[in-house]
């Protein structure tokens, strides 16, 4: 019996204990959320009243005083960028010596990013680097702070235009531009194609025949194929609620596409993924032309040696006319979580890691165009190969806004071109269209 | 004769399965020994061989792969969960094999309907009770989320515990010994094939768990991470072309603790079940 009431009391106990834990923590949440509410607003206020931003600043610093700012920053795990965020997050900390900071990088790859602030954006990082498409449904789900005032200078001046219209959602700004290099050109092997047979896909299958050569291109995949369809001004926008419109079904669709197959039939020719492509390049050597981007810049610049260059992409033969390939052009943005806890100390880091002088740190380090107009004139950056490719094919690329439904029948539709596989290509379109073209959830 | 070729046709057989399941794992191990960093799938075996992924992986870690800390946090997960989850199965599974009190069926039963459910059902119910303690992005949540509800997988074990016969527990008793004394020392050491196989299968899931661990370890910092996580934050597309045979051979590493583990309770496997415990 004695047992029995001891048992009893303990799991009583250990119910109580749970409950009341949980309440507490509750409560001081509640509490906590309420009142870091408050300071924002107030945070806000001041930025509002105060004119000279180094007043700004002053106040942060001196608000900061006595306690740690902590602060976690998302950015790609390569090495590289590992690397420079390190130096760059050094001295921003030596740029404050009276504040204690606590900064700590984590490896995310910004194609990746939003997947994972939105998985949690209270335990997410309080600055992340993310790439350009993610911004509406970041802005949607109330996850990135929006850029009122800046306190250093203005990013929407100092960034290149295109970059900074991409930065803003509804008119409103809501991160801060750091690269404007997130596309494809053509990489070449000067050894067996000249610079003048690159200019169209038809003299660059010829040489590549002649050489007994191949050329890739990853067509069996949305992003790429959509080079072709935008060469000749066919339409893929997205509309306001997420769902696309396409019209690469109508009679220049047509064309396109047969085009597409007969360039994919030639026997120099070969679709390809890129990891395949830099395995390929590096085992037969027999890839000496390949669009792709500035990622895979190292493993090519390695495969092709001295014949190493880069390109705008070809054009293709229309009519009789030559049409020039058009590609998706990508940025990379710094955000600020809106959820992070010290929030101006996070859109002042933001904004550090993008001015001028970090820009071209970055881009030098990692071999990215930066979005800074003049950072991105700094000789390292004008004279590397890749960047050259991917600035020459600039003026011809389009952002990419795109709605989700777009690449699952878009790549369906470049791997039976692709292969070959389709006989049918005006029905083929039609479906693809359809599939595009469907609501967005 | 016909008997040989029935034989020589078996073993076609199975020497055709053989290479069929072993593949894969042949294909790791030898592109893991590959001097190429990215993945290479025009040849079966690596062009130029070297250990230098190895040695890279415990020798020389950056911000991608830092395979020591992750080992040790994998390890530190493995080992604590390996403890806990064993002690609580071998003694629920004592109570309920063992002992009889009222409600002992109603447990049984309600344990074995709540393990109906697929624990990653309450994957985003267990992410927000921990959230609230603090407990992500550490180890001590990981284990505890790992080992909490480990008791409930006792039915394996209790089925073994039932084949002891009682007579032992009966003359425990009445020498005066208590329910732990019968425990420890009598069914315990009579339960070694049982125990061998809980220990090694409480170790084996945290160590190769990827989904809760995934859920729980917010941080992006590589210190933080476990071999799971790790392992495939290497396939990313900005990395998989340097690190792809590093992650061939950590996925090779991985298996070495199980192996040894597995080496080690080998020995208690081979040894009788009750056989001569009893005398007459």
């Amino acid at each position: 019996m004695k047992k029995k009431v001891l048992s009893l009391i303990l799991v009583a106990a250990m119910g109580v204990s749970m409950l009341v834990g949980c309440g507490g923590t509750g409560t001081e949440d509640s509490q906590s959320e309420s009142e870091s509410k408050n300071s924002e607003a107030g945070s806000e206020d001041k930025d509002g009243e105060f004119v000279v931003k180094q007043d700004a600043i002053d106040n942060l610093i001196a608000s900061s005083e006595g306690k740690t700012v902590h602060l976690d920053v998302w950015c790609s795990e390569t090495t590289a960028y590992q690397e420079v965020m390190g130096e760059v997050i050094e001295a921003f900390k030596a740029q404050y010596p009276d504040v204690s900071f606590e900064i700590v990088i984590g490896a995310q790859s910004e194609a990746g990013c939003k997947d994972r602030v939105l998985e949690d954006p209270e335990a997410a990082a309080d600055v992340f680097v993310f790439a350009d498409d993610q911004i509406n449904d970041l802005v949607k789900a109330g996850a990135l702070q929006e850029v009122v005032t800046t306190y250093t200078y203005d990013p929407a001046v100092t960034n290149d235009e295109a970059t900074v219209e991409a930065t803003k959602v509804n008119g409103k700004m809501y991160a801060y531009p750091l690269t404007a290099s997130n596309g494809y050109f053509l990489y070449y092997d000067s050894r067996y194609v000249s610079a003048e047979d690159v200019k169209s896909w038809e003299t660059l299958l010829a040489a590549a025949e002649k050489a007994g050569k191949k050329v890739g291109m990853n067509i069996g995949d949305g992003w790429y194929i959509y080079s072709f369809f935008a060469g000749a001004d066919l339409e893929l926008t997205m509309n306001a609620d997420g769902s696309n419109s396409c019209n690469w079904n109508n009679e220049t669709g047509l064309k396109v596409a047969n085009k597409i197959k007969e360039i994919a039939s030639n026997s120099a020719f070969i679709s390809i993924n890129n990891t395949d492509a830099t395995a390929r390049m590096k085992a037969s050597g027999d890839l000496v032309a390949y669009v792709d981007g500035t990622w895979d810049a190292t493993p090519i610049s390695e495969a092709y040696g001295e014949g190493y260059s880069a390109t705008k992409l070809p054009t293709y033969n229309l009519d009789g006319e030559d049409v020039q390939m058009g590609s998706y052009a990508g940025y990379k943005f710094v955000g600020v979580n809106s959820y992070s806890q010290e929030k101006g100390w996070a859109m002042l880091l933001a904004e550090y890691i993008t001015n001028e002088e970090n820009q071209s740190k970055i881009g030098v380090a990692t071999t990215e165009m930066p979005a800074n107009t003049e950072a991105a004139k700094a000789p390292e950056l004008q004279n590397n190969v890749a960047l050259k490719g991917l600035s020459e094919q600039y003026p011809f690329s389009d952002r990419q806004v795109v709605g989700g439904k777009y690449w699952d029948p878009a790549a369906s539709l470049g791997a039976g071109l692709a292969d070959g596989s389709i006989t049918d290509i005006q029905q083929a379109l039609n479906d693809a269209v359809l599939g595009i073209t469907q609501p967005a959830n | 004769m016909k008997k040989m070729i029935n034989i020589i046709w078996r073993h076609l057989l199975l020497i055709f399965l053989v290479i069929i399941w072993l593949f894969p794992i042949v294909w790791l191990v030898v592109t893991s020994f590959s001097s190429y960093k990215g993945v290479n799938t025009f040849n079966f075996f690596p062009e130029e061989w070297s250990i230098d992924n190895y040695v890279q992986l415990f020798t020389r870690p950056d911000t991608a792969a830092n395979f020591p800390a992750w080992f040790k946090n994998s390890m530190i997960v493995g080992v604590c969960c390996c403890i806990i989850s064993t002690t609580f199965v071998v003694m629920v599974a004592y109570a309920m094999s063992c002992m009889r009190f009222k409600s002992r069926k109603g447990i049984m039963s309600f344990a074995i309907i709540a393990g109906m459910f697929p624990g990653v059902l309450s994957m985003i119910a267990v992410y927000f009770v921990m959230k609230q303690f603090g407990l992500i992005d550490s180890l001590f949540g990981l284990v505890i989320v790992y080992s909490a509800s480990s008791g409930l997988g006792y039915l394996i074990c209790k089925g073994f515990f039932d084949t002891i016969p009682a007579s032992l527990r009966e003359a425990a008793k009445i020498e005066g010994a208590s329910q732990l004394t019968t425990f420890v020392k009598v069914v315990l050491p009579l339960s070694r094939p049982i125990l061998v196989y809980t220990v090694i299968n409480s170790f084996l899931s945290p160590w190769m768990d990827f989904v809760m661990a995934r859920l729980m370890i917010r941080s992006k910092d590589a210190n933080d991470w476990t071999v799971a996580i790790g392992l495939y934050n290497l396939l990313d597309r900005n990395l998989i072309n340097d690190y792809f045979s590093v992650f061939c051979a950590g996925g090779v590493i991985v298996a070495i603790p199980i192996s040894i583990l597995f080496v080690i309770m080998q020995k208690f496997y081979v040894e009788g079940v009750t056989g001569g415990a009893v005398k007459g």
